[in-house]
């Protein structure tokens, strides 16, 4: 399966939102794709590196809270149309407010793949940390240069990146402001896997099967598990855990897990 | 101390040795053992005699292949389940033991059984060793902490990507992303990991408490305050073996 290459058709199940917005090129897009109950957003605007601009920002803002809202989607997978991710910065422009968008990726509670096709800098990076699951090819290259600029990142790197990597990983990309490449990003834990060149989606697409087999509030609950319980004391944490179990009690996906289990069958989640 | 059925507990030399020892399901983890577990670490947190842990699991096949399934749904109510949660907190009481807890990991090593050895504080790993969470294949998320112990050991990162995929980590895995901090061969685990937990209890046992426990508090504390609370750990050592005045 390639999505990249259909990932220009906008068919009839798409959101009729911000439509408006995704005609002028320059201005750059946000692709939307479904397949299943999976959302592919394809960051498109090429000829600057799919660097995020302030159309492509609304496409997110509005996307965002759509599709989380939205039952039959289960999974988002993030992606960028051509060679690069997404690097740099729109240029900040005086009386406006600077472009920002992974706030809205991280307010999704269903799970969100970022498919790192190339370069994944600055902005671009700031979106992917707003992600889950990192999968990259060796070739793209990492980081936040923000610092060389006189500037530092506004879209969460500062924090998103430390909290991922410890304090002395992302004190070191911030201050020295260099690129680390695929095989250093996955070293240090900032991508989850590594594909070989041309294998991108295939790792994505198992990725997202293996998403796609657990049931989707247990899903949630995880992911809300660890982010909130990270905010909080472990005490507190521990609790939030117990809560969102005995929660869990009430659905029918738990009790078709524990029989399928007992069965020796695969589960047949309704997302209820 | 009476016999247990669930678990094996023995004391030696200042190590008391709790074995899952269930081995006929994979040592899955049970109420009964729950019950027995507790009862065993309320016992250990308080004995004196008792430096350190070493928590392992029977058989040849598996630490802890995950909570016992076929007891699931057996709870009244939710409610009953969130009250007998914290009546008997088993969880709570691993984290908060004084003692070093250390984990000799083989085979099977699933849910409950990542979740159990998160709540010790070294891990060692035969090298067939599995690591897993199986739990949103069945509709649930961790309940033993793995969604908070886990994402604090090897960050949320990793911890996400276990959660989210199921994906099962081997033993050389673990031990890259730091969720065991040794792997050894299958005949030398039992052997490795008593000897790492007696370099640790080589140490002057109050030295090892105090390190635990400006980690563990400290890590739950804003800097500046867990730096007051490392202050008055190292001072209370320090004036107790008379190096300082107190």
């Amino acid at each position: 399966m390639t999505p990249l290459a259909v990932h220009g058709n906008m068919g009839p199940d798409t959101y009729q939102i911000a439509s408006h917005r995704l005609s002028p090129m320059p201005a750059g897009k946000v692709v939307f794709r479904r397949s299943g109950g999976v959302v592919y957003l394809t960051l498109d605007r090429p000829r600057t590196g799919n660097r995020l601009s302030a159309d492509m920002a609304d496409a997110l803002l509005q996307w965002c809270p759509a599709l989380d809202q939205d039952p039959t989607v289960r999974l988002v997978v993030l992606t960028g149309r051509g060679a690069c991710f997404s690097c740099g910065w729109e240029p900040l422009r005086p009386g406006q407010g600077p472009v920002r968008a992974a706030g809205a990726l991280a307010a999704v509670h269903k799970p969100i793949i970022a498919a790192v096709n190339g370069d994944c800098t600055d902005q671009g990076l700031e979106l992917a940390l707003a992600c889950d699951i990192r999968v990259a090819v060796p070739e793209a290259r990492f980081g936040l240069t923000h610092t060389a600029h006189g500037l530092i990142p506004w879209d969460g790197g500062t924090q998103r990146l430390s909290r991922l990597l410890g304090p002395a990983r992302a004190m070191e990309m911030l201050l020295l402001a260099e690129l680390v490449d695929g095989q250093q990003a996955y070293q240090m834990g900032l991508v989850h896997r590594l594909a070989e060149s041309g294998e991108l989606w295939d790792v994505v697409e198992e990725v997202a099967s293996r998403i796609l087999g657990g049931a989707s509030v247990a899903l949630a609950y995880a992911k809300e598990a660890v982010h909130h319980g990270m905010d909080m004391t472990l005490e507190q944490g521990l609790r939030l855990e117990a809560d969102l179990n005995f929660i869990l009690h009430s659905t029918s996906d738990r009790a078709e897990g524990i029989r399928s289990f007992l069965e020796r069958r695969s589960p047949r989640f309704t997302g209820e | 101390m009476s016999t247990f059925e669930t678990i094996k507990y023995e004391k030696d030399g200042g190590i008391a040795s709790i074995t899952l020892n269930r081995p006929g399901v994979l040592n899955a983890y049970n109420m009964q053992m729950r019950d027995e577990m507790y009862q065993v670490l309320e016992a250990v947190q308080d004995d004196p005699e008792v430096a350190g842990v070493l928590l392992s699991g029977a058989g040849e096949r598996a630490f802890c292949a995950g909570a016992d399934l076929t007891e699931f749904g057996t709870a009244p109510s939710q409610v009953i389940a969130r009250q007998v949660r914290w009546e008997r907190d088993v969880w709570g009481l691993m984290a908060s033991i004084p003692q070093p807890m250390v984990a000799a990991l083989h085979g099977y090593v699933l849910g409950s059984g990542v979740e159990i050895a998160a709540l010790c504080d070294l891990r060692v790993a035969a090298e067939d060793a599995v690591f897993g969470l199986p739990e949103v294949t069945l509709g649930m998320v961790p309940a033993a902490g793995g969604s908070q112990t886990l994402p604090r050991l090897v960050g949320r990162g990793v911890a996400l990507e276990m959660l989210l995929t199921s994906r099962r980590l081997d033993a050389r895995e673990a031990l890259r992303v730091c969720l065991v901090h040794r792997v050894v061969p299958r005949e030398r685990l039992m052997e490795e990991a008593l000897g790492l937990l007696h370099r640790v209890l080589s140490h002057p046992p109050a030295a090892v408490r105090a390190i635990k426990e400006a980690v563990r508090r400290g890590a739950d504390m804003p800097l500046a305050e867990a730096l007051d609370l490392e202050w008055r750990l190292a001072m209370a050592l320090a004036s107790g073996r008379g190096i300082v005045k107190s």
